[in-house]
Parts: structure tokens; C-alpha cells; sequence
């Protein structure tokens, strides 16, 4: 039991360990301490996320069973890291133009950003690497209880129990370290150190043991290669079929394994680490494989039979009492593991929390993304969960499975699985005319086929597959059968079920391809991924510039609810120094507003959003609104409602303005009419009366008789002023006057109106002041209207001005497309309330004075208007000022 | 070819070798993981059975080898193909 306890403490210090060098790597990102956290070795080692417990400790196992075929496993990945200068930068230098987040994600954005495909691939990968999970945890149980076995061994209740605990402790590790940035393609600095660190730990271990195995117990070099060749080894024997098809599906499987791609592309930092990697990583793997074949042989020499080779690091260290070197070994295979489930669960649950979980939650939500202030949150829980559900899954499975032999199989059946992806992956790379159907079709025919020779087999026959189906073939059909497809036998199932599974998913890919035509959203994206090096020198940065930040600020309180947006865009203000609320939209900025885009809404529609407000775009963003995706047509669709609920009010307005309009004009006539009655009526009523004196009274004597004759003749009059006026008014409003054009001078109109002005002037006279000289300007206008307008004008100073010694100034300027007469008495001027009504019918300032109808001022304006001016009230600083203005052309027509 | 136009007086025939030799870097690149392939599939050929067979230890030493070698090819090229080496000469010539 002792060693069980020693066991279980170095376990939780190795895993409080792994705690805080995440934690502190974490810590040193953020005082943006990255240089070494981002250095080129921890890349190469983080890439050592490949090898799993399921290499650490089943790669002794395989060649111990079948000989060298273990070597393939390590030779697919070492090819597609040498070729790393057509394949990977490539592949990388798409990841980090075009924000990708995971393999489905590359793949939905190659094909038109389909959320169907990302869908299908994010299940693919699940269904993938669940079983995966479980063969960690089987591993580090069957690690526990070879170390119980010592003791007291450990009860299958116990090995559940432990393989729980792991879960949560890997969950709680993942949530912790992997969620700490809500963006996806953030790199997770904790994290990735972790990894690194824990690979270092794997290769230590399995070189310690190796070199003790060689050194220790074979005796040298010389006599280890010997004991190989005496042992069952003996000469190489290895089926030719697994051989190429198996270092073609570790190559295929290191590209597109959720955890590989993870690492490899989403946390790459910088392309050139790519370089180093591309030697370093593959001599990682050669050191990993060196001393396999050595381990194994010296197992099976020295272990009893029918012990399980897949535990020879463990049990040979301790069948010869190297407990510290078991120890070591123990870790290596914790190591591997943990770090495998750790990065799985990142992978998959950023995967089906952007491709699953969130457009389903967005679906559901009645009011959509519009006013989602909370996507943030919502992204951030549905990674967390996805995480937990993922890694529970694994655990599920390996309690459903209780941890049989099945599930050491099941490592290559999941790479045959995820294999599926790189023909759609390659092919969208290189090709520019694979479509969206096309990699739809493909990958359904892969992943079909697989599902039915090898995946649905490899639960043992008669558990979900019927064993009539087995032995008779699908629908009774022989040809059907799912280990000897169109009756060509004899094959290895593993090599039966690659080959047709790639067979299906490259024709059906290749010719649907070939038959369908993309959509303009996928032929873009095709050129931007196979064309990459063209449009693009590294990840691109905005050229902004033209953007309109109110737009990005709409856009941003949209996703990112309003209070988040607007503190983002007035730090960013802040940090530039702008004066407003919104900052400049420079590439910085752009940039930093996209990835807080992207972890709400995923990075390749953040990105299109922005560039659709930007223009920044290498591809032109007519053409990216015209294709757009659900989201885009939804933002086009809202946007011309809005518009056309714009338009909507636009013209109620309009329509109240003009009810109003006419409600005024309509109480404006019933004031006109009272007011002419009244009008009428005053001097009538006058007029009868006198008359009636005059008939009805016989002794009157003559000076009364004249003076009331007098009275009637004078109202008489007044009555005829007032309907000539109105006349005047109305033919002239009408439009119906002719205008007798004569030429003549300024000053000559002015002189005349001075002159009929002063005529019956009583009281105190009006003196006027005139600048004879500026008068001389040449008219061709009505001359008799203009003087009548002058008149009015003069008439009105005469009237209204309340100075003790009245003055009337009339002061002509000729500007550059006009002539100005103004004149300016020196009375108290009109009350600025009253201003707006004196050019109004009948409007008069004053009672006390009334010595008119109030149309003078009214016809002034008509006529002015009529003549092509404007005559106006223009407030001054003591005194009424009225201000004449003649347009140039009347002016200029005259000289 | 930026620097030669820069400096008139010397020989422009050294750069565009030098861009040449880098070109064809490039494609010993794009070749490597080929012979690397082919190397590794040679054991296919070897004799399974009967006389000839090739012993486990000269398998394990071939095969490593090999893997020493591509390591080594890979970090030359690596360092051939430095930063300087980008994008603008990306295309075949």
C-alpha cells in the first residue's frame, strides 16, 4: 500500500506542479514577458502533443506484438513536418490570415464558412476522440494498478472511482487554464507551457528507460542490437500494406487531429517558429521511438508470458527493482495523458461550442443576435460546458467499454476517422475548384464507409452491429459485408476500411466538386486560401481609414452588448488621444475590436463583419455583402427595414407639417375674412350713418352738411385705398401683374418715392439722409412698383418712428451679386416678437397708429418677390431696419 | 535584387545566382520529404521471407538512419531557407 500512497502523492505534486507552471506562465503573459514563453522550443515541444499514453506506452506494446509497424506512427508525422515549406506554412499562414480556431473551422471557412460542415466535422472530431479520452484514462488507471499489484491491487470499483477523480481534475485543469481568454485564437500561454513541460517530462522517461534498459541491463549498444536479432524479432517481417498505409494515416491523422491542429496552427505564434520545429520536431520523435524496440525485446525476454506488453515501461523498471525509474516512467505516462485530454478538450469544445452549442442558442433565442449583450457570457459558458461534456464523455465511454482490450484498438480507428478531413482540407488548400457540395459529399462517404467497416466493428461484433449483418453483408447483400467490401477479402480490416473510406471520400469529393458550381462567398475564400502567399505577407492587418467608427460602434454594441462596446471604443479613444468618444479606426484598433468580436461570434464572421464596414478587405466588399452569409443577409435585411421605417416617418412627417400647414392656412383665412369684414364694415358703417343724418335731418346747417359730406367722402375713400390694395395684393400674389420693365436709375426711384412720401406730410418731418453718389446704378425693372415698395417703406418710417427728431437713412451697397438698400430709422424698432408677423396681411405693430389696412408691408414682399428680390426686416442695433435686396442681373441689365 | 540595384558597381550576376540558389533551396524543400518517403518505403521491397531477409538490428539502424538523416537535410534547408527567404521569391521559378 506504501507505494500506492507514494504513488498518489507524487501524482498530486506532479499535478499541483502542471498548476503552477500554468498558472505562472499565465502570470508572465500578461506582463507581456513573452519572449521565451513564445520561443520556437516551446512550440516544437508543444507539438509533442501527437504522442499520447497511447504511443508512450503502447508503442512497446505494438512492437512487441508486431514488430517495427510502430515505426509508422512516428514517420507520418516526421514527413509532414519536413514538408513543412509546401504543406505546413502554407497551412499555418492560412490558420493565422483567415483567424481559424479549430479544423472545423478551416474547413466551414474554405467551403463558404458552411455551418453544415463545420457541424459535420465538429461530430466527426467528437466521435473521433471520445474514445480517445477513455484510452488516456485506461492507461493511467492500468498504470495505478500495476503499481497496486505490488500491494494489494486495485479493486475495477477503485479504478472507476480513479479514472472520475482524473476527469475532474483534468476539467477543472482545462476550464482553469483553457477559458481564461474568451478568444479562441488567443494563444493559452499556461496551457501551452504545460505541454511543454510535459513533454519534456515523456522523453525524459522514455529515454531513462531505455538508456537503462541498454545500458543497464542488455550491457551496450552492440549487445542490445544482438539481443534484438535472437529475439522473437528476429528478421524483419512487416505487412507491406500496413506499412505505407499506416504512415500515411498517422501523416493524414497528425494534420487533422483536433489536438495536433490545435497546437500546430491555432496556437502557432509566429511562422518562423515553423522553421525550427520542422528538424526539431521530427528529432523528438526519433528520440521517442529509439529505444521502443529495446524496451520491448528486453520485456519479453524477461517478463512471464501472457503479461501485457503495453506496460513493459512500467513493469520492467520494476520488475528489476528500479522503483524510482518506475516512478519516473509512471509520470511520463501521466504526462502524456493528461496532456492529450487537456488540448483535446480545448479542440473540441471551442469546436462545438462555436459550431454546435452557439447557433443552436442563437436560434433559439426569440430576438437573435441582434441584442445580444450577453453572447459574451453565453460563448464563455458554452465552452466551459463543452469542455466538462467532452471530457465526461470519455469517461463515460470508459466505463461503458470497462476498459477491455477493445479500446487499445481504438487509437488507430480514430485516426482512420479524422483522416476523413484531409482530403476536403487538402484539397480546399491546393484547389481552387473544390466546392462546398463537393467536400460535403466527401466527407459523408468517408465517414459513412468508415463508421460501417471499422468504427462500428471495432465494438466487437454483435454489440451494435448485428452478426448477420457481419457474416452476411448489409440488407443479406455479400458484397456488403463490412470487412470484405465488394467481396475482395483477405485484407487487413484496418487497411480494408482506409482504403475505402479514402477511395469513396476522394471520388465523391473530386467529382461533386467537379459537377457543382460554388457559390461567389467559396470561389473568394478558394482564392484566398490557395492563392495565401499573394494576399498576404503575414497575418493581414486592416487598412482602415476609411471605416466609420459609429458603424463599427453599432456593430460592436450589437454583439458585444452596449455597455462592453462603448468602455472598449473610449479606452481605445483614450489610448490615441482622440477628443470624441470613438476612436480612429487605425489597424490597432480594427484589430483588437475583431478578436473581441471573434470570441463572441467566431473569428471568420468577425473578421467578415469588420471588413464589411472597413473595405480593408484584399477581396472587394460589394462582393462579400452580395454573397453574404445568414448573419450578413440578416444585418442587410434589418437594415433596409430600417431604412424603409425611416422613410415611414419621414413622411408622416411631412404629412403632419403639412396638416399643420394647412390647419394654419385655414385659420389664417378665417382671421383674413374677419378681419376684411371688419375692415369694410368701420368706414361703412360710418358712411351709412352720415348719410342717414344727412337725409333724415332737415335743418342742418351747411357747415355740419359739408362736414359730415366730408366724413362720407373721406371713408369713402378709405374704402377704395383698402380694395385697391387688396386688389393690388391679390393680383400681385396671383402672379397675374405685367410688369412694366423700363430702365432707369436707382437714384430716380429713390427720388421719386421721397417725393409722393412727402406729400401731406404733417407733424413732425422726417428728415432722410441719401448718398446721392451710390445711387447712380442702372435698373431695367417695374420702376413704378419698385418706387411703390420705397414708398411703403418711406411711409413707414414717417408712421412708426417714435424719435423726437425722426431720421430715415437710405444707405445702397453694391456687393458682388447683388445691390442692398437698406433703410434705417432712428425710432425703438419692431419688438422682436412682432417681427415675424409684420409682412403678414393686416398685420400691424401697433394699434395707436393705425393708419392703414396692414397690407403695405405685405404687398412690399410680393411685389420684391416678384421683381426677383427680397425685401426683409433686419434687426439692428437701434432703430427699424428694412432691408431691400435687388438681384445683380436687374441691376447690371441696365449698364 | 534589391541591393544590387543599390549598388551599381557590383556584380549583378552574384545576386541573381544567389536568388537562383535559393529558388533551388526551395525545391530540394519541397523535395525532401519525397526522397524521405522513398527511403522509408524501400523496406517494403526487402524480402519477407527465406534468404536475403534483412535482420531486425539492420532494419532498426537502416531506419534510423535515415530519420538522422532527414533531421540533419530538414535543419540545413531550415537554415537556408532563413527569414530573408520569404514570400517575394515564393513563386516558382
Amino acid at each position: 500500500m506504501s507505494s500506492l500512497n507514494v504513488l498518489f502523492a507524487v501524482c498530486t505534486a506532479y499535478v499541483l506542479f502542471l498548476f503552477f507552471v500554468a498558472f505562472a506562465a499565465d502570470r508572465l503573459a500578461l506582463k507581456e514577458k513573452k519572449a521565451w514563453l513564445r520561443s520556437p522550443l516551446i512550440y516544437t515541444l508543444s507539438l509533442s502533443i501527437y504522442c499520447t499514453a497511447w504511443t508512450f506506452y503502447g508503442a512497446v506494446g505494438s512492437a512487441a506484438r508486431n514488430g517495427f509497424e510502430y515505426l509508422t506512427i512516428y514517420l507520418g508525422p516526421t514527413l509532414v513536418m519536413i514538408s513543412w515549406w509546401w504543406l505546413l506554412r502554407k497551412l499555418i499562414r492560412i490558420g493565422r490570415t483567415q483567424k481559424i480556431t479549430s479544423i472545423a473551422d478551416l474547413i466551414s471557412s474554405r467551403y463558404g464558412k458552411s455551418s453544415l460542415l463545420a457541424a459535420g466535422v465538429t461530430i466527426l472530431a467528437v466521435i473521433g476522440t471520445t474514445p480517445y479520452i477513455a484510452l488516456q484514462l485506461q492507461s493511467v488507471t492500468l498504470s495505478f494498478s500495476v503499481f497496486a499489484a505490488q500491494s494489494d491491487g486495485l479493486a475495477a470499483q477503485d479504478q472507476a472511482r480513479l479514472a472520475l477523480w482524473l476527469s475532474l481534475g483534468l476539467a477543472v485543469f482545462t476550464v482553469l487554464f483553457g477559458t481564461r481568454n474568451l478568444d479562441a485564437k488567443e494563444r493559452h500561454d499556461g496551457v501551452v507551457m504545460a505541454i511543454a513541460v510535459e513533454a519534456v517530462v515523456k522523453l525524459v522517461a522514455l529515454l531513462s528507460v531505455g538508456v537503462f534498459v541498454v545500458w543497464g541491463v542488455s550491457g551496450g549498444l552492440t549487445e542490445a542490437l544482438n539481443q534484438i536479432d535472437a529475439s522473437e524479432f528476429g528478421e524483419w517481417h512487416t505487412d507491406r500494406s500496413r506499412w505505407a498505409g499506416l504512415i500515411f494515416l498517422s501523416a493524414a491523422a497528425f494534420l487533422c487531429l483536433p489536438r495536433t491542429f490545435q497546437v500546430l496552427v491555432v496556437e502557432n505564434d509566429d511562422e518562423s517558429h515553423l522553421r525550427t520545429a520542422s528538424w526539431a520536431f521530427p528529432l523528438y520523435l526519433c528520440l521517442i521511438s529509439l529505444f521502443v524496440v529495446p524496451i520491448a525485446v528486453v520485456g519479453l525476454g524477461i517478463m512471464p508470458k501472457g503479461s501485457n506488453p503495453d506496460l513493459f515501461v512500467l513493469t520492467v523498471p520494476l520488475a528489476l527493482g528500479q522503483d524510482g525509474l518506475a516512478m519516473l516512467s509512471f509520470l511520463g505516462g501521466f504526462s502524456s495523458a493528461t496532456s492529450m485530454v487537456i488540448v483535446a478538450a480545448i479542440a473540441l469544445s471551442t469546436m462545438v461550442s462555436n459550431h454546435i452549442v452557439m447557433p443552436i442558442w442563437l436560434q433559439l433565442r426569440p430576438s437573435g443576435a441582434s441584442v445580444s449583450g450577453d453572447v459574451r457570457a453565453a460563448v464563455l459558458m458554452a465552452r466551459r460546458i463543452s469542455i466538462v461534456g467532452v471530457v465526461m464523455l470519455g469517461y463515460l465511454y470508459f466505463r461503458l467499454s470497462s476498459g477491455g482490450e477493445a479500446l487499445a484498438s481504438i487509437g488507430l480507428v480514430a485516426f482512420c476517422g479524422l483522416a476523413q478531413v484531409l482530403p476536403a482540407m487538402l484539397g480546399g488548400m491546393f484547389w481552387r475548384g473544390a466546392t462546398r457540395m463537393g467536400a460535403f459529399a466527401g466527407l459523408t462517404a468517408g465517414f459513412a464507409t468508415w463508421l460501417y467497416t471499422l468504427y462500428l466493428p471495432s465494438f466487437g461484433i454483435g454489440t451494435i452491429l448485428p452478426v448477420s449483418i457481419v457474416e452476411n453483408g448489409l440488407f443479406g447483400l455479400p458484397w456488403l459485408k463490412p470487412d470484405a467490401l465488394f467481396g475482395i477479402t483477405g485484407m487487413d480490416q484496418l487497411m480494408h476500411a482506409l482504403l475505402w473510406s479514402m477511395l469513396f471520400n476522394v471520388v465523391s469529393f473530386v467529382t461533386v466538386s467537379l459537377v457543382t458550381f460554388p457559390s461567389p462567398l467559396e470561389r473568394l475564400q478558394a482564392a484566398q486560401f490557395v492563392n495565401i502567399f499573394e494576399h498576404s505577407t503575414n497575418a493581414r492587418s486592416w487598412s482602415g481609414g476609411t471605416a466609420q467608427a459609429e458603424d463599427l460602434m453599432v456593430m460592436a454594441q450589437r454583439i458585444l452588448g452596449a455597455k462592453d462596446a462603448q468602455a472598449l471604443f473610449l479606452r481605445h479613444a483614450r489610448r490615441q488621444g482622440a477628443r470624441g468618444n470613438l476612436p480612429a479606426p487605425t489597424p490597432d484598433f480594427l484589430e483588437s475590436l475583431e478578436r473581441e468580436l471573434g470570441s463572441s461570434v467566431g473569428a471568420a464572421t468577425a473578421h467578415a463583419m469588420v471588413g464589411q464596414i472597413t473595405g480593408g478587405m484584399a477581396i472587394s466588399v460589394e462582393d462579400l455583402m452580395a454573397v453574404a452569409d445568414e448573419t450578413a443577409q440578416m444585418l442587410e435585411y434589418s437594415a433596409r427595414l430600417k431604412e424603409q421605417s425611416e422613410e415611414l416617418s419621414r413622411t408622416a412627417l411631412e404629412l403632419r407639417n403639412a396638416n399643420q400647414k394647412l390647419t394654419r392656412l385655414s385659420i389664417q383665412k378665417d382671421a383674413f375674412l374677419s378681419q376684411i369684414s371688419h375692415e369694410l364694415r368701420t368706414p361703412m358703417t360710418s358712411i351709412r350713418a352720415f348719410s342717414e343724418i344727412l337725409r333724415d335731418t332737415d335743418q342742418m346747417n351747411p357747415e355740419d352738411q359739408s362736414r359730415y359730406a366730408s366724413i362720407i367722402h373721406d371713408e369713402a375713400q378709405r374704402l377704395t385705398r383698402l380694395l385697391d390694395d387688396l386688389l393690388d395684393l391679390s393680383v400681385v400674389e396671383n402672379g397675374q401683374v405685367n410688369l412694366n420693365l423700363r430702365d432707369g436709375t436707382l437714384r430716380d426711384a429713390l427720388d421719386r418715392a421721397v417725393a409722393s412720401a412727402a406729400l401731406g406730410e404733417d407733424g413732425v418731418p422726417l428728415q432722410i439722409e441719401r448718398d446721392v453718389a451710390k445711387e447712380q446704378i442702372g435698373l431695367h425693372t417695374d420702376l413704378d412698383r419698385l418706387s411703390q415698395v420705397f414708398i411703403n417703406l418711406i411711409a413707414n418710417a414717417r408712421k412708426y418712428c417714435d424719435a423726437e427728431s425722426p431720421r430715415l437713412v437710405i444707405r445702397v451697397m453694391q456687393e458682388v451679386d447683388r445691390v442692398v438698400i437698406d433703410f434705417q430709422d432712428n425710432g425703438s424698432g419692431i419688438a422682436p416678437e412682432a417681427v415675424d408677423m409684420i409682412f403678414e396681411k393686416f398685420a400691424r405693430v401697433s394699434d395707436q397708429k393705425a393708419g392703414g389696412a396692414g397690407l403695405g408691408l405685405a404687398i412690399c414682399r410680393q411685389v420684391m418677390t416678384r421683381l426677383g428680390g427680397a425685401v426683409d426686416y433686419v434687426p439692428a442695433a437701434r432703430g427699424a431696419n428694412f432691408r431691400v435686396v435687388l438681384p445683380y442681373r436687374t441691376a447690371m441689365a441696365a449698364q | 535584387m534589391i541591393r544590387a540595384t543599390n549598388r551599381p558597381g557590383s556584380p549583378t550576376v552574384f545576386h541573381e545566382r544567389r536568388t537562383y540558389r535559393r529558388r533551388r533551396v526551395m525545391d530540394a524543400a519541397r523535395v525532401a520529404p519525397v526522397l524521405a518517403l522513398l527511403l522509408w518505403m524501400i523496406p517494403m521491397i526487402w524480402p519477407q521471407s527465406g534468404a536475403g531477409t534483412v535482420s531486425s538490428a539492420t532494419a532498426l539502424i537502416y531506419i534510423f538512419l535515415v530519420w538522422a538523416g532527414v533531421i540533419l537535410l530538414t535543419w540545413g534547408l531550415s537554415r537556408l531557407l532563413g527569414d530573408d527567404a520569404e514570400d517575394a521569391s515564393d513563386s516558382d521559378a
